[in-house]
């Protein structure tokens, strides 16, 4: 086998390596983190404020660890982007970490932010302020985590296109 | 650096998909291959028979949740033709390009 074919023009040879990066591009539009994944998150953050708002002192300190356990457990998988669907896995080196250091970015946002709105809402008057931050905040979630990956796939097809 | 080795199995267009899209991946379903590529499944099994004969692919069949699932890989001698092919397309390009610019 011949290692490059002496009939093959430049023509022949870039449409088949658009074709290829075309190919790319497809798998790298897959790197994601499940559908379900935000839903745990977000009834994962509801049940932290339920437990911080009408449970003991127990229930304060206890839910936010074992949701972090329950988290780190079912969701390093996910987090991984690797695996969206089941339809395919995407290399490692493929993938890379954006998709996990942006959903760790975005949980530290999110702890900021409930607390943000608990301490505003408590300063108002609010008589369960703890559980309505934690519901917006799930509310939140739901709409900001699939946004945040969308934005990671535009950003990544703009610096592969580039 | 990977070394320019033009791929006759590899280059026509529809295998040359396959491979690509199986290059980026561990793993994939035969579905996913079939609904990117627009092939039959007759089709797609023909293309997939060829490069397992050339030792470039392996497919594995389970039932998973009472469905058949059907897993395609590339092999390290796939993705090792694939990398050469695309090196010598790339050369093919490179070279077009330096005549056209000492002319």
């Amino acid at each position: 086998m011949p290692p490059t074919p002496p009939d093959l023009s430049h023509d022949e040879a870039q449409m088949a390596l658009d074709a290829v990066e075309h190919r790319h591009q497809q798998v790298l539009a897959e790197i994601d983190v499940p559908g379900w994944y935000w839903w745990f998150l977000a009834a994962g953050w509801v049940a932290v404020g339920a437990g911080a708002q009408f449970g003991g002192v127990w229930a304060v300190i206890l839910s936010p660890i074992l949701f972090g356990a329950l988290h780190a457990a079912l969701a390093q998988r996910a987090l991984s982007g690797r695996y969206r669907t089941g339809n395919l896995s995407v290399r490692r080196d493929v993938a890379g970490h954006q998709v996990l250091f942006a959903a760790i970015a975005f949980v530290i946002a999110l702890c900021v932010v409930t607390l943000g709105v608990a301490l505003v809402a408590e300063a108002d008057g609010a008589r369960h302020a703890g559980m309505f931050a934690s519901v917006v905040v799930a509310l939140l979630v739901l709409a900001g985590g699939p946004r945040l990956m969308a934005a990671l796939r535009r950003h990544r097809a703009r610096a592969g296109a580039a | 650096m990977t070394e320019p080795r033009f791929d006759e199995l590899i280059h026509p267009s529809t295998r040359l998909s396959i491979v690509a899209l199986l290059a980026s991946t561990d793993w994939i379903e035969f579905g996913y291959v079939r609904d990117q590529l627009g092939l039959s499944d007759s089709a797609l099994s023909k293309q997939f028979s060829t490069l397992e004969e050339a030792g470039y692919l392996t497919i594995e069949r389970r039932v998973s949740d009472r469905r058949r699932r059907v897993q395609v890989r590339l092999t390290p001698e796939g993705r090792a033709a694939f990398d050469g092919h695309v090196a010598a397309l790339r050369a093919v390009v490179a070279m077009a390009e330096s005549e056209t610019t000492t002319l």
